[in-house]
């Protein structure tokens, strides 16, 4: 493993980004937050910074999300589909080491894109709140910069990771429509996971109790993830939780990657 | 030590869905190419020489058998290092220059940034890459392709090249220029190992030659071993001739082919002299065009070979 | 060589599965300490059924579903919580998207107006968000007279409105297909409402025109507890001769055996036997029957709504 190769690998995946222009992405966020704030300002009154905040943090969850899925399958699939892995791997490049550099590459794009899109969340609740007379002020759940909102964007940023490295596991061995189908189905069930825990409430047959408890523990469990209602809400996550919850992601990551790492070792390129 | 060592090297591809079905690309390929040699690998579409390079280059695994680069398993991540390699029909990145694209080849090889300034342009110029250099690769036309694929397979100075159908998608300007740099990369003691379909390409620069049909080595040696260069018979293209010069002559050839009006081709067994039909064209006022020896080319040699290994396979069948 | 073919994908298995081990414990961990995420959570950003079915394009039906679980879930959860000031203010919503997602989900109107109608804090106490939810069942089939027998359910059970409680069976009846004892519950309760032979009447319509278990369950369930009011009339009269007779109450149930007055311990439906208080001669369930709380006099709207066994 040599990290030269591994940061040589995610350079020109972050440079495909740019020059395919996934940042333009940030555009239409901006564009959405602001025309949404001009909106909401004349329509409701101390809701607005809430609901700007939700919408800030849905956004950056959406459009990561279709960054991580539509360029996570492509970053193996592209190789092999226009057979550029050929002249790749004649190089001293370890597939492992280039299914991480990959993968690292699309972390730090998407790094770039959460970071800025809560910059620009950031700009834009300041402008709500130095236009907001006092009384309206003293009406916010919390408050118009708060701080916990970066915990929600941390939280974001790592389900997204998690998501990516789903869609980049799926692409080592499946065709992409197939992955992205797959990743947007386990993303879909992963925020729906604790209603396939609660199956047991409505289910009577023992082994089907059991199946749904396993495949609730075993499928990856997105929903802790999001924690915009009591960030929006100014009620406290706990650092113990976050801790938790970003170690669950590291964890799961680190088993797709390898998974993925050595289905993509061991395969034919014909 | 050879420079590259095959032996028993076998590969079996699945095919089918449901029930698979064993393919075999590869049957027990058992090569030993010296260092310094330029190495042809010969042979029609499907019969395994582009296999061959991805099992050396271990883009797959073989079902049997073993392959060595300079003393080494294949696939070695050390041995990649020494090596160059041009894929079939080579594709890269859309967004990247071919400068780029070789900025990053050489950062993955490991090669210090000052070498590769001064290394790529060098190279680009070598294989006849002008302003393009500059232009993203999805605009590239094949050929130019072709010329950025020759220039990352010699990017790191390698040991052993191996190309794989260099000429193809070339100009007669551009397969000059990959002979040349062969024989190039001969000179400075590189060993050349490649693939091609297209014949004339190998005897202009090769010293040994192993001839594919059906996955099977059915021939290999030296190209002269190979070839039986004696002169099979003459053409003679003449003008201006009448028809009774043309019935004159019609008798010592194997066979006369009009080509124009007063204008044939006059195909001569080695036997019979070419100076007597150009006395007897000069005698009538005609003259002769040109005049050329038809001798066996690989490219016969390897019809003979491909015709006996299919009527063999029949025979077996 | 050989060993090391084994050993390292017998090393790699190893680490996956560490590694799934590893998720599976901080998931466990996370959920212990901080609790298991709950469906839909106190949220519902989307209160209106119309716009959901708009949002979930083609996944109605599922989407449907997982609303139907959720309402489930969150009546279950709320019924459980023993917080003093719980509230159901998501649940007609959480219904009220699920019948618009899927207007023909029957169990979602026939369980969701009981859900409603129960009495707080067993249930939401919106008898009247019930009927807006059965009528809304109704509208979207008109054929359903089970809708219409369970809105005059409501009117008798949980408002007490033995009037409109007919009205609303009679209007049932009417319905081509809708059976004949529906008519005669209508008159029974237009007569008699709120007594026990009417009550009886209902559960009974309830129970054998039940298309599913639960309901079926429930209503059996509602009769057991009348068959054992029957019971403890009976026995209280049985113990009021003995004391006429005797001057005193029975020391217990023997006594009357002995007497002659009974032919054993009874027992109520479910098997737990009917303790006799001796010392004010009252007659009631054991407290550990699963029949308790019994409904107190003619007013059973008092009377918590319990799940069916």
């Amino acid at each position: 493993m040599s990290g030269g190769r591994l940061g040589a690998v995610a350079l020109s995946v972050f440079r495909e980004s740019v020059r395919d222009r996934v940042f333009y992405n940030l555009l239409l966020f901006a564009v959405l937050l602001v025309g949404a704030a001009v909106l909401v300002g004349q329509m409701t009154a101390g809701q607005d910074i809430k609901i700007i905040k939700d919408l800030g943090l849905a956004a950056t969850s959406a459009f990561g999300l279709f960054i991580a899925v539509f360029i996570g399958i492509g970053l193996v699939w592209k190789e092999l589909e226009r057979h550029s892995v050929y002249s790749l791997l004649a190089k001293p490049v370890r597939r492992t080491e280039l299914v991480l550099g990959k993968y690292l590459g699309l972390a730090f794009t998407l790094l770039v894109n959460v970071a800025v899109m809560a910059a620009v969340l950031y700009v834009v609740l300041a402008c709500m709140w130095w236009i907001s007379p006092e009384n309206i002020r003293a009406s916010w759940e919390s408050p118009a910069l708060d701080p916990a909102l970066l915990v929600a964007f941390l939280l974001i940023y790592v389900q997204l990771l998690l998501v990516t490295a789903i869609a980049l596991f799926f692409s080592t061995f499946s065709s992409p429509m197939l992955s992205a189908v797959l990743t947007f189905g386990f993303y879909v069930i992963g925020h729906f996971n604790a209603d396939l825990k609660h199956f047991e409430t409505v289910i009577a047959s023992a082994p089907l109790v059991w199946l749904t408890r396993a495949l609730y523990y075993l499928l990856p469990n997105l929903a802790p993830f999001d924690v915009t209602a009591p960030v929006v809400h100014g009620q406290a996550v706990s650092p113990g939780y976050v801790a938790m919850t970003i170690g669950y992601g590291a964890v799961y990551v680190a088993f797709l990657l390898a998974a993925g790492a050595h289905i993509f070792a061991r395969r034919d390129f014909k | 030590m050879h420079a590259i060592d095959t032996e028993d090297l076998t590969k079996d591809y699945a095919l089918g869905f449901w029930r698979k079905r064993p393919y075999r690309a590869l049957d027990r390929l058992t090569l030993a190419v010296e260092p310094g040699e330029v190495f042809g690998l010969l042979g029609p579409n499907g019969s395994g020489k582009t296999t061959t390079l991805k099992l050396l280059l271990q883009l797959v695994f073989p079902t049997g058998g073993r392959a060595e680069i300079l003393g080494r398993p294949a696939g070695d991540v050390s041995v990649r290092r020494r090596i160059g390699y041009l894929p079939e029909n080579p594709y890269f990145y859309d967004h990247l220059t071919a400068v780029e694209l070789l900025d990053y080849f050489g950062r993955l090889l490991g090669i210090g940034a000052a070498d590769r300034a001064a290394r790529i342009p060098r190279l680009l110029d070598q294989v006849g890459l002008g302003a393009e250099r500059r232009l993203a690769l999805r605009r590239c036309s094949k050929g130019m392709l072709q010329r950025v694929g020759l220039a990352q397979a010699l990017l790191n100075e390698p040991e052993v090249v191996f190309l794989d159908e260099p000429m193809s998608g070339l100009d007669p300007i551009g397969r000059r220029m990959v002979r040349e740099l062969i024989l190039g990369l001969r000179d400075r003691g590189a060993t050349v190992f490649f693939s091609s379909h297209i014949l004339s390409d190998a005897e202009a620069v090769c010293s040994r030659v192993a001839i594919l049909a059906g996955g099977r080595l059915v021939a290999s040696g030296l190209l002269t071993d190979l070839l039986a260069f004696g002169i099979k018979g003459w053409e003679v293209v003449v003008e201006g001739a009448d028809t009774a010069a043309i019935e004159r002559v019609r008798a010592m050839a194997a066979r006369v082919t009009p080509i124009a009006e007063r204008r044939y081709a006059v195909e001569l067994p080695s036997t019979a002299r070419p100076d007597v039909v150009m006395a007897e064209m000069t005698a009538v006022g005609a003259s002769v065009v040109s005049i050329n020896p038809l001798r066996d080319t690989l490219e016969d040699y390897f019809m003979r070979q491909v015709a006996e290994h299919v009527r063999e396979r029949q025979v077996r069948a | 060589m050989t060993t090391h073919r084994v050993a390292r994908p017998l090393a790699f298995g190893l680490a996956l599965t560490t590694l799934v081990g590893s998720f599976v414990a901080l998931e466990l961990w996370r959920d212990r300490v901080y609790g298991e995420p709950a469906p839909g959570d106190a949220v519902l950003y989307v209160r209106s059924g119309d716009a959901v079915r708009r949002l979930s394009l083609s996944f109605t039906p599922l989407v449907a579903d997982l609303y139907w679980i959720r309402a489930v879930q969150y009546y279950g959860d709320m019924r459980l919580s023993r917080s003093p000031n719980k509230r159901y203010d998501l649940l007609y919503p959480l219904l009220d998207i699920t019948t618009s997602l899927d207007p023909d989900f029957t169990v979602a109107y026939r369980f969701g107006s009981i859900f409603l109608a129960e009495s707080y804090p067993g249930g939401a106490g919106r008898p009247d968000l019930a009927v807006v939810l059965l009528q809304k069942g109704f509208r979207a089939a008109p054929t359903r007279w089970r809708y219409l027998q369970d809105i005059g359910f409501v009117y008798y059970w949980w408002v007490g409105d033995y009037q409109e409680a007919a009205r609303w069976f009679d209007k049932g009846a009417d319905i081509p297909g809708a059976p004949w004892w529906l008519r005669s519950l209508a008159a029974v309760t237009k007569a008699q409402g709120g007594d026990r032979r009417g009550s009886r009447q209902l559960w009974q319509s309830l129970r054998d025109s039940a298309d599913n278990e639960w309901l079926r369950n429930n209503a059996a369930f509602r009769l057991e507890q009348l068959d054992a009011l029957d019971v403890i009339d009976r026995l209280t009269t049985i113990v009021s001769a003995f004391k006429a007779r005797t001057g005193e109450y029975p020391a217990s149930w023997d006594t009357l055996v002995r007497a002659g007055l009974l032919r054993a311990q009874p027992l109520d439906p479910t098997g737990s036997p009917y303790v006799l208080d001796p010392a004010t001669g009252r007659v009631g369930l054991a407290a550990d029957s699963p029949l308790n709380p019994l409904p107190v006099g003619a007013q059973a709207g008092q009377m918590a709504l319990q799940p069916a066994r």
